[in-house]
Parts: structure tokens; sequence; C-alpha cells
């Protein structure tokens, strides 16, 4: 019962107290330029739960049983960077194969998940919140792949409204999203103290 | 085989001067945004960062730049991913050698520098396509842009926040420090108003230029 | 054999590329990392020093493995410090918990015998600026120098020059403080047991 506990506190933390996009600041460079339904943020966010959950618990098991014994952590990055690729790569070649709609739903938003830094950004967190087995690097990775959906579609949502307001000139597109990012950010901290 | 035409003058000049405002790689492009998120809560990180990636941006424009012609179509991103993060790699060992703490504050994301858009985009954008040169030139502009964008939200963040700048203090005693600038929310909002702020003005230059 | 000229052919940059930047890697690995080596032994150093300013070095004793009620272990890294003299004059270790938004790592300083806090010093935190922060500034850390190694009581309100088991809180972040105190608590006394139970420390209880 006990580990169970470990990871579902694990799990919350990552998804609400730590959220990648607004207490990290991760994630948000696609999205901006994506615009903004809720359908395409959630599909968005399906992809890189998927991504991030394979690559943070690859990149684990390359840091954890490769790079740290053989003394090679000087590859780290580049290691991380191309597990990444490899991932998205496969996963590419997947969905084409035997989900050829959801492929082309999906445009070009697959190949630019290796890009996002949310990805890249959690296998580093992983090391440096000394997760120290695979099962706990898996949940994790998860539940910031889940955070991330949440956080995307939360302001997808916003952002639809917003197109029925009546934004200025000089702050529609970018700069009401980023404000409104920072409004969200707000409410987050709220869930900060959670986790005991 | 396209042949590359010879750049004149003013497209140097152009070049060199696009990061700075037309083509700010924050503020117009939007590109890069987690690091100026994250690292402009004060001048200092703010700086170094930029450095950082004006470093990896020159190395990696001019390696691509040079074996540009020798390029697979199919092979390409995985080029520029490796060669940009052999350079990160090398910036973050030299900050962890000789900037230890400034390494420790900005943290993952130095190495997050990998996935700076800016840095991708500016290697299949314009590093594969021209000369050393321009693309020198091209890294510089862009590098500035960034730096500059980076420091002002950093003076911007530290002043209101701590009343310092270079944790020199700067307001006066009475001032009472906005803290939350140093948080997450101040760095979204802050950072929005600033291109809102910079929509506004190029608004305004078209319509008196017009 | 044409498969394989296809394939290199195709992939010869890569493979250069990839020797060339290995190699690159590969030196300045080698050049910078005693100087990252001597910069983590610096740190450790400059904090321990702080809090024990008559040792003339510290050196790494011990390796305990402590563990939590919750069945994790930890590994704390235990250093003797010694005076001028050659003699044992305390002890430095690091610890670290949970805080209000992030893990806390202290590193904590007591005297010979283990009976007293000498006091800590933060390695990392994460806390709310301007709140949990405070953690970090003298007049908190302050309560903690001297203290008896036991078990400390965070209180609201209070004399906090009055140095006793009793640790007055941040107002405003209780949570913050209470981990600290927290950390100070569920290290420093199976910390004593075990060192006890090793024989490491001459005094009595």
């Amino acid at each position: 019962m006990d580990l169970f506990t470990t990871l579902l506190l694990a799990f919350i933390s990552v998804v609400l107290i730590n959220n990648l996009v607004f207490t990290k600041f991760l994630g948000i460079c696609p999205y901006l330029g994506v615009s903004g339904r809720i359908d395409m943020a959630f599909g968005m966010g399906l992809a890189v739960t998927f991504v991030i959950t394979l690559s943070g618990t690859l990149t684990f098991i390359l840091d954890h049983f490769i790079l740290v014994p053989l003394h090679l952590e000087v590859t780290r990055y580049v290691g991380y960077i191309l597990v990444i690729a490899g991932a998205v790569q496969l996963v590419e070649m997947y969905l084409r194969k035997f989900f050829p709609a959801l492929y082309d739903s999906f445009g070009i938003f697959l190949p630019l998940i290796t890009t996002n830094c949310a990805i890249l950004g959690l296998c580093l967190f992983l090391n440096i919140w000394g997760i120290d087995n695979v099962l706990e690097a898996a949940v994790v990775s998860f539940g910031a792949g889940i955070g991330f959906t949440m956080a995307i579609c939360i302001m997808a949502g916003i952002r639809e409204d917003l197109e029925l307001a009546d934004v200025p000139e000089a702050l529609k597109g970018a700069p009401i999203t980023l404000i409104t990012a920072g409004l969200l950010a707000l409410a987050f901290m709220g869930f900060a103290g959670m986790v005991k | 085989m396209e042949t590359e035409i010879k750049p004149t003058k003013s497209v140097y000049t152009q070049t060199l001067t696009a990061g700075l405002w037309r083509e700010n790689p924050t503020f117009r492009l939007l590109l890069g945004m987690c690091p100026t998120l994250a690292v402009t809560a004060a001048l200092k990180p703010a700086l170094t960062m930029s450095v950082a990636v004006i470093f990896v941006l020159v190395c990696s424009n001019l390696v691509i730049s040079f074996i540009r012609r020798q390029l697979k179509p199919h092979l390409r991103i995985l080029m520029f991913t490796l060669t940009i993060a052999t350079f990160v790699t090398i910036a973050d060992l030299f900050l962890k050698a000789y900037y230890p703490t400034m390494s420790e504050e900005l943290g993952p994301y130095v190495p997050l520098i990998i996935v700076n858009c800016i840095i991708m985009c500016r290697a299949e954008a314009c590093a594969s396509k021209n000369g050393l040169v321009i693309s020198f030139l091209d890294a510089i502009s862009m590098g500035a842009g960034f730096t500059v964008s980076l420091c002002v939200l950093g003076v911007i963040r530290e002043i209101l926040s701590t009343g310092a700048v270079w944790e020199i203090p700067v307001m006066p005693k009475s001032f009472v420090p906005w803290t939350a600038l140093r948080m997450p929310v101040g760095a979204f909002i802050t950072l929005g108003l600033l291109i809102a702020l910079m929509n506004l003005i190029s608004k305004r230059k078209t319509a008196t230029a017009a | 054999m044409s498969k394989i000229k296809y394939f290199i052919k195709q992939s010869w940059l890569l493979i250069a590329s990839s020797l060339f930047f290995g190699l690159i890697l590969a030196v300045a690995n080698a050049a910078w990392a005693p100087i990252m080596e001597a910069n983590k032994i610096k740190k450790l150093d400059g904090l321990m020093a702080v809090l024990l300013p008559e040792a003339k070095k510290f050196q790494l004793d011990e390796q305990i493995r402590l563990e939590s009620p919750s069945g994790q272990t930890r590994t704390i890294d235990l250093y003797k410090a010694i005076s001028d003299t050659g003699q044992n004059i305390g002890w430095a270790f690091n610890a670290s918990g949970f805080g209000f938004a992030d893990k806390i790592e202290l590193v904590v300083a007591v005297d010979t015998d283990f009976k007293k806090i000498a006091g800590y010093e933060v390695l990392s935190s994460n806390e709310t600026p301007g709140f949990g922060d405070q953690i970090k500034l003298p007049w908190y850390l302050s309560q903690f120098a001297g203290a008896s190694v036991g078990q400390l009581q965070l209180e609201r309100t209070g004399n906090h020059d009055k140095i006793d088991d009793q640790i007055i809180a941040i107002t405003g972040a209780t949570i913050s403080s209470q981990a600290v105190v927290n950390i100070i608590n569920n290290t420093l006394l199976p910390l004593k047991t075990q060192m006890q139970q090793k024989g490491l420390l001459t005094g009595g209880n």
C-alpha cells in the first residue's frame, strides 16, 4: 500500500502542484502558435502525454542503467534528445500504420513534439527530483503529460471565449494568452502545500 | 544544385539588425518562450542565459553552414539536433565549472536550450541555406535580440520585485516590492504586456508612415 | 555489400560528426571535470565552515543509512570537523525533506557529543519568496544555534532571541518553518542513535 501512496502523491504533485506549464514554464512555445481550439489542444495534449511517458521512462532507464554506471554523464543531454527524437519517430510510424486518420489529424504536431520543452524538461527534472525507480519515473512522466494536457485545455477553453470578447488590438493573440496563463499560474499556486 | 546569390552589403546589415526589432525572436517571432519566462526573475541569470544562447547559436550556425552542402535532407534534423546538443553540453559544462552558483540557479534551463526553437529555426531557415558570413551575422543578430528582450524583462522584474538591479539596490527604502513578479504569474503577465507594448508601438509606426 | 555502401554513403556525415562531437565533449569534460568536483567540495566546505568556524578541515567520515518510518532509506554523508590541533570539534551532514513548494536541502552542524546544534544552512530550497524564503534569514537560523538535539517544537509566537527548544515560526510561512524543524528532528535523532550504536560518539547519552 505504501508504494501506491508514494506513487499517487507523486502523480498528484506533478499534475497540480508542480504543473509543468504553470510552475516550470515548459511547453508554452508550441501552444502560443497553435490556434486556441479545445479539440486541437486536447489532441496535442494526448500526443504529448504518450510521448512524454515513453520518453521519461526510456531516458530514466538510459541514465540509470547505462550512463551513470559507465560514467558517461557528459553525453546525457545528447542521449536524452536522441531518445526523445527516436520515441517521436516511433510514435509517428506506429500511428501512420495503424491509425492513419489520427495521424492525419495530428498533422504537423507530431514531429514538432520533439522540440517541445516539456518533454526534455521532464526528463531533466526526473534527474533533479532524485527519482530512483522505473515505476515512479513512469508514473511521474504520465502525470506530467496529464498536467500539461489539462493546462492547455483550460487555456484553450478560455481562449475560445476570449475570441468573442472585446480584446484591445494590441493585446490580441500572444499577449492576452500570456496574461491568461499568468492568472492561471496564480490560481495553481493555491495547490502548493497540498502534499506534505 | 541551386546557385547562391552573392550577398550585397545591404543584405549584411539587414541580417545584422533584423533580430533586434523587426524579427526579434522573443517579442515578434515568439520563439524560445520557456527560458524567457524562467530565467528573467533577475538580470544576472537573464544575461547568463543570453550569453549561453549566443554561444550555442553562433557555434551551431557556423557548423551547420559549414557542412550545409553535405546535408542529406532526411537526416538534417538529426544533424541539427546533434550539433546543438553538443554545444549546449559544452556551455553547460563551462557554467558548471566557472560559474557554479549561476549554473545552479539556471538549473535545467541551460540544457533546455537544445529545444529552444530559436536555434533550431535559425539552423533550418538560415544556416543550412547561407554562407558562413551570413549565418554568423544572423546568429549574432538573433542572439542580440534575444539578449535585449531577456535583459529588459529581467530588469523590469528585478526592480519591481526586489527593488534592486544586479543585486544593487536602486529603489528608495520606502518601496514595497511586488514579490509576485518573481513568481510564474509575474513572468507571464510581464511578457504579455511587453509584447502588447511592442505591438502598439509598431502599429503607431506603420500608422504614421502610411 | 551494396547495402552497406548505401548506408555509409547516406550517413557518413552523421557518423563523422558524431565522432567529432564526441571528441570535443570528451575533451571539454576532461578539462573541466576536476574544476567541477572542486566546486562541489568548496561549496559544502564553505557552508560547513560558517557553522563551525574553528574547524580547519572537514573529513568525510562515514555514510550512514537512515530508515524513515515509511520504509524509505536515505544515505547521510557524515563529515567530521577537525580543528587545527587535529581534534574532532563537531559533526556536519546534509539533511533534506519536503517543504512547502519543493524539497529543502540543509547542511546541519552539531557539536562533538551530538548534544547541541551548531546551526544549519540552506543548500537549496524553492520556498515562496518573502515568506518561506525566510528560512534562510539570520533571525530564523540563529534560533537553532545552541538549541539542544532533541524534539524541537515550532511555536507561533514567542521570543526568538531566547535559545531553547521552542522555534518561533515565520509569520505566514508555518509550513516552511515546520518543514525545517521536521527535517532537523527527523535526521538528528536517528543519526545520533546510529552513531551511538556504531561507537562513534564517545560521550554518554
